[in-house]
């Protein structure tokens, strides 16, 4: 296990060293001359040579990503030309807030998932079969920023049950302030007893969450289905049924654990879709996380800011698909061999 | 003196792009789903009253689209004024159109001026003190000017300003290079705040000092906490000088930063906000039979201009740009890219701000005259086509630009719609002359309140390297009349008036442009709130001050 | 993207084909739609009850009327029939999706192909690179790269098509590796044909058919990619008629006016949707493992 881990961790470090060359190649591709673009539109051109120098645009290539390299390693992330503040501390400033998101949504996504999957399978060919294949494929087909503004419609604008946008309200830095420990509202509001809080922020993330979970859901549902249904064909677990109902219980979880592996796959995947899907959803609730400051970034062409948030996107997948090879590897001892 | 020898007053980039990004919803709303920061939230929960928490601090809840571009008071030229003007303070204010006295004293109590215009004395407010303690001296005044010229985000205010003394601890004297109305240049909302000598002195060894959110003003409030992106709570500040007994000021003011217009609607509904400052165009109108609701519209700094570049043919033809003049739909243009709320140009002066005139003829849509027109410039029929760049980024451009489109389809004249981003949009302007735009579109607004100095002189006067003037137009005649405006603005007001407005008249003849519509501030206002007053010299305020809840 | 398929021979797939309007109904109403997208794509402003209205003509006198009998799904805030306009917005969507799968089979197949046949350092630096492009969350290398490129609608679609080819990548070069070893690719090359023509004329015809099954899915996929990114303001923009653009567009207003964002939606959805159904309804004839 020790080498399979060592051998591994090689690759997801090599793959991350590509990603930095690849981020830095995209910010030198923007047409803007970069230090006009840091200075802001009345530069002089002497402030442009003095910027060039001071960011080191007169280097070669190679020089200027050694030391964009240096920079990332040693938490020198550059300044964000929008906000004029550090691209880590805005990163990690506001990654929080969208991790909750994605949690929450994974929490609702796995088990719907899976459990719709595995009844789908259960089921196969009958009349539940096709209606939960038919949701899990609306999951995926729904565009996840028209499904926020129907939420909205229906939530907001006709039940009138949950708040249009936002974490909080606005008014509850008056009335129960969340006390931030894990940057996780949710979390925070527990520990510190503030169910005023609690409830408000719950409140908050279920239409987000929801919208985010969507596609996910149907995704893992799908990869349940078909991976059950080809383990329930195999002669083990029919062989274990034929021995009533102990044998029936046996070959249900048998079946489970040897469906996971691809499913895990697939969880994994969903996951990397959620942390750019939550753009998308940040935008239409206003949610404080990275992907409202991602988009901002991506229109202003802030390159500092879009070299920050694709790298730290592009770590986060490594990082995921490194947990997932980790799962399969306990999951089935045979993938350590390979 | 030469104005051509002055030099020039570019309006900076910066303001445009951190206006069409944000503040365009402020000023004419209805903005899309591009370049949104976050607020913190929006719910249901129906508070009627204005006044927030029982038993907590009165406080004042806002929902704004003002981003900060920066919390440095030298270099702020943005949508940041909002907050600025509560927690900064210039020598003057300058009144809303129609009062009594032009200005109002700021830090300065009172001010006179040489018989020339070249000198200033301005007499300082005993007894006002910075956040941090420190006295409002003129050392801090001189300072802070000086700083404001040097590298201010608006610097190029202060270019007539040749020195400025500390002449006693209250006196201040400015001595100008040229006439110049150096009254209306310090109540500038850029450029002319008066800053603690302490934060210069942090600011100078650190040019990051300020955007965590600390300030150095002398204003009613004081930052009391920030969130990028999301909310700014801003607290009074006991020591100053007005006092904040004479009626229940707001404790605090609570400023959601809310970019969505639509969000904004909900959370001035939901009783969420007391105040919201961008509400939709297209359904603000349902406020004006809301009893609850004072409705606000009045004539704003703002208005849309079009360039024809003069150096392509065949707009170098001043038939082909009149005969495009006409062909304009401006009443659909108001009533799509305004809904409604906007009034069609005089020239390219905004009503209410000097040297404002509506004397100043317009184009009515004529399609005939159009034919004529072009006919008499041998393109009978059209047959030409022409590209039209706007700014992705505004809404409302992006609505009415396709008006344009269809009306000059009708006189044969084939338009290419080009968005692009504000910042691509200016650097293609001032690029390759053969690959530039023919025309242009751009929301413009005076820095100062004289668009004599700015909007004649920076969108049509010559220049070497065209800053704001992207028909790249040069006409003598035009130039000498607005020179000798602006040299009389100091001394003889009504007469830089009376040459201005011959120079407006020339414009709109030669139309080397397009002059669209003055845009409209709108906003419902709650009746719950009291002392609320509008202020077209100052876009993008609102001053919180005078606020308090209706008795 | 998620489940690779299993490479199935090239012979049979029309009789699969017909196996699949037989059996599975919801693959067929997929197919329905798809055909009726490609009919109203192709006809476009000539079915549209407005048609200038679809390309961009606005009417300021019925600007946000509700949906109704002189204009069946409403009017924008331009006064045009967004009927008409969601019409003419399915060439759009259409025509970028198929230029984004195509330019992506274009460029993955033949890299594929040549990595899976050739082995060696060829297949690693291929392969390498396939890697590194799918390191990033899905969107994310597209969204950065239209950042770079500016925001529009080609620019969109390039930057899909530059992200999207190393999937078509992996199929082909699978696909590649299994036939070089078939006998028939071995007694070409036994008889000194070049690799070249190998690769042309055997190795990837017979690839097709899974490549053929993820670009049905993939033309779906690419029209809520470009929609999304739309969305956000990064791919079509104004007056152009796309449906991701004119969500945005509607978003506004949607608590008063909600017929201007929500049908736009609803096409890309159906459009998604429908391609789904019918890459389901292929994937299940032509996944050995999945004909059940």
């Amino acid at each position: 296990m020790a080498r399979f881990l060592a051998r591994r961790l090689g690759g997801s470090a090599l793959v991350l060293l590509g990603l930095s060359v690849v981020t830095f190649l995209l910010a030198r591709v923007i047409p803007s001359n970069p230090a006009a673009l840091y200075i802001g539109p009345r530069a002089r051109p002497e402030d442009i040579a003095r910027v060039t120098q001071a960011l080191g645009l007169d280097q070669p290539l190679p020089i200027q990503y050694l030391t964009y390299l240096r920079g990332v390693l040693s938490g020198d992330w550059g300044t964000s030309i929008g906000t004029k503040r550090p691209v880590l501390e805005e990163i990690l400033g506001r990654l929080p807030a969208s991790l909750e998101l994605i949690v929450v949504a994974m929490l609702i996504a796995i088990p719907l998932g899976i459990g719709l999957g595995v009844l789908s399978a259960r089921w196969r060919g009958r009349g539940s079969d096709l209606l939960f294949r038919v949701i899990s494929i609306v999951g995926v087909s729904m565009p996840a920023f028209w499904l926020a503004l129907l939420l909205q419609i229906v939530f907001f604008r006709q039940l009138d049950l949950l708040p249009l946008t936002g974490r909080v309200d606005a008014d509850l830095r008056f009335t129960a302030p969340i006390t931030s420990l894990t940057g996780f509202f949710l979390v925070d509001s527990l520990i510190s007893g503030n169910l005023t809080g609690f409830v408000d922020a719950a409140r908050h993330i279920v239409l987000p969450a929801v919208t985010l979970a969507a596609y996910p859901a149907g995704l893992i549902a799908r990869m349940t289905r078909s991976s059950m249904l080809e383990v329930l064909d195999q002669d083990y677990i029919r062989t274990a049924r034929a021995f009533g109902l102990r044998g029936r219980l046996i070959a249900n979880q048998l079946a489970l654990r040897n469906a996971m592996p691809p499913v895990l796959t697939v969880i994994g995947l969903t996951l990397a879709y959620a942390l750019t899907g939550t753009f998308f959803v940040e935008i239409v609730f206003n949610w404080p996380g990275l992907g409202t400051f991602a988009v901002r970034s991506l229109l202003n062409v802030d390159y500092p800011a879009i070299m920050g948030i694709t790298l730290i996107g592009a770590a986060g997948y490594v990082l995921i698909n490194l947990a997932v090879d980790l799962g399969q590897a306990w999951l089935d001892p045979r993938v350590r061999l390979t | 003196m030469d104005r051509s020898l002055m030099a020039p007053r570019p309006t900076p980039l910066l303001r445009q792009i951190g206006a069409l990004i944000g503040v365009i919803a402020l000023v004419t709303a209805a903005c899309g789903t591009s370049a949104s920061p976050a607020p913190t939230g929006a719910s249901t929960a129906p508070t009627a009253a204005p006044t927030a928490t029982p038993s907590g601090p009165l406080v004042l809840k806002v929902a704004t689209t003002a981003g900060i571009t920066t919390w440095d008071p030298v270099k702020s030229f943005s949508t940041e004024a909002l907050y600025m003007a509560n927690i900064y303070e210039p020598l003057l204010w300058v009144n809303a159109p129609g009062s009594t006295d032009q200005f109002r004293p700021g830090l300065a109590t009172s001010w006179e001026v040489s018989a020339d215009g070249l000198t200033w004395t301005f007499k300082l407010r005993a007894g006002a003190t910075f956040h941090d303690g420190e006295p409002v001296t003129a050392a801090a005044v001189k300072q802070s000017i000086e700083a404001a010229a040097d590298h201010g985000g608006a610097s190029f205010i202060w270019g007539p300003l040749d020195t400025i003394d500390a002449t006693d601890a209250t006196t201040v004297t400015m001595h100008l290079k040229y006439a110049a109305p150096a009254d209306l240049i310090a109540s500038s909302l850029y450029g002319a705040w008066i800053v603690s000598p302490k934060a210069l002195a942090a600011a100078a060894a650190d040019d990051t000092y300020f955007e965590t959110g600390v300030d150095g003003g002398s204003g009613p409030y004081t930052i009391e906490s920030y969130t990028p992106d999301a909310e700014v709570v801003l607290a009074q500040y006991p020591a100053y000088w007005g006092g904040w007994s004479d009626v229940s000021h707001y404790d605090k003011i609570l400023l959601t930063i809310t970019p969505e217009a639509v969000v904004q609607q909900q959370m001035l509904d939901g009783g969420e906000a007391d105040m919201a400052l961008s509400i939709p165009l297209e359904n603000i109108g349902q406020y004006k039979t809301n009893p609850d609701y004072t409705f606000i519209d009045e004539p704003s700094f703002f208005n849309y201009v079009g360039y024809f570049n003069v150096n392509k043919k065949p707009l170098d033809d001043v038939r082909v740009r009149q005969a495009l003049s006409y062909a304009i739909p401006y009443d659909d243009i108001i009533t799509i890219g305004a809904q409604g709320y906007g009034t069609q140009s005089h020239g390219p002066v905004p009503a209410g701000v000097f040297p404002y005139s509506a004397d100043v003829p317009q184009y009515k849509q004529n399609l005939d005259m159009a034919k004529q027109l072009l006919k008499d410039a041998g393109h009978e029929g059209g047959g030409f086509s022409l590209e039209l760049t706007y700014a992705s980024e505004n809404q409302n451009e992006a609505r009415f630009a396709p008006l344009i489109k269809d009306a000059y389809a009708k006189i044969g004249v084939d338009v290419t719609l080009t968005p692009m981003l504000f910042s691509q949009q200016w650097e293609r302007s001032k690029g390759d002359a053969a690959a530039r735009q023919d025309m242009f579109l751009v929301l413009y607004w005076p820095t100062y309140s004289d668009a004599g100095s700015d909007n004649l002189w920076s969108l049509f006067h010559s220049s070497k390297n065209p800053f704001f003037n992207l028909s790249y137009w040069n006409d003598p005649a035009y130039d000498k009349l607005v020179d000798d405006a602006g040299g009389l603005t100091a001394t003889d007001r009504a007469a830089a008036q009376a040459k201005y407005v011959e120079a407006m008249n020339r414009l709109v003849d030669q139309a080397p442009g397009l002059f669209f519509y003055d845009t409209k501030f709108v906003m419902p206002l709650k009746k719950t709130i009291a002392g609320y007053q509008y202020n077209l010299n100052y876009p993008f305020a609102q001053f919180f001050y005078p606020l308090h809840p209706a008795s | 993207m998620t489940d690779a398929v299993v490479i199935a021979g090239r012979s049979g797939w029309r009789t699969r084909w017909r196996a699949v309007l037989r059996m599975d109904p919801l693959a067929l109403a997929g197919l329905v739609v798809v055909a009726g997208l490609a009919v109203v794509a192709l006809l476009g402003p000539a079915i549209a009850p407005y048609p200038d209205q679809g390309t961009g003509t606005a009417n300021v006198a019925e600007a946000m009327q509700a949906p109704g009998p002189g204009h069946l799904l409403g009017t924008d805030q331009l006064g045009r029939d967004v009927l008409s306009r969601i019409i003419v917005g399915a060439r759009n969507a259409l025509g970028v999706s198929l230029a984004v799968v195509g330019l992506a089979i274009a460029i993955g197949v033949p890299l594929g192909a040549i990595a899976g046949y050739r082995r060696g350092a060829i297949d690693a630096v291929i392969m390498r690179a396939t890697d590194l492009a799918l390191a990033f969350p899905p969107l994310l290398l597209a969204m950065a790269i239209v950042a770079a490129l500016g925001p529009g609608l080609e620019h969109a679609a390039l930057a899909l098509a530059i992200s999207w080819w190393p999937w078509y990548a992996r199929l082909a070069r699978a696909a590649a590796v299994s036939l070089r070893e078939r006998p028939f690719v071995e007694a070409a090359r036994a008889i000194g044909v070049s690799d070249r023509r190998i690769i042309i004329r055997h190795v990837i015809p017979n690839s097709l058919s899974p490549i053929i099954v993820q670009a049905t899915v993939d033309i779906g996929t690419v029209i809520l990619a470009a929609g999304s990114l739309a969305f956000i303001g990064l791919g079509a923009r104004a007056p152009q008629a796309d449906w991701g653009l004119m969500v945005a567009e509607g978003r506004t207003v949607i608590l008063d006016q909600w017929w201007i964002p929500t049908f736009p939606g609803l096409a890309i959805f159906v459009s998604v949707l429908a391609f789904n159904l019918v890459g389901d309804g292929l994937r299940d004839r032509f996944d050995p493992r999945r004909r059940r």
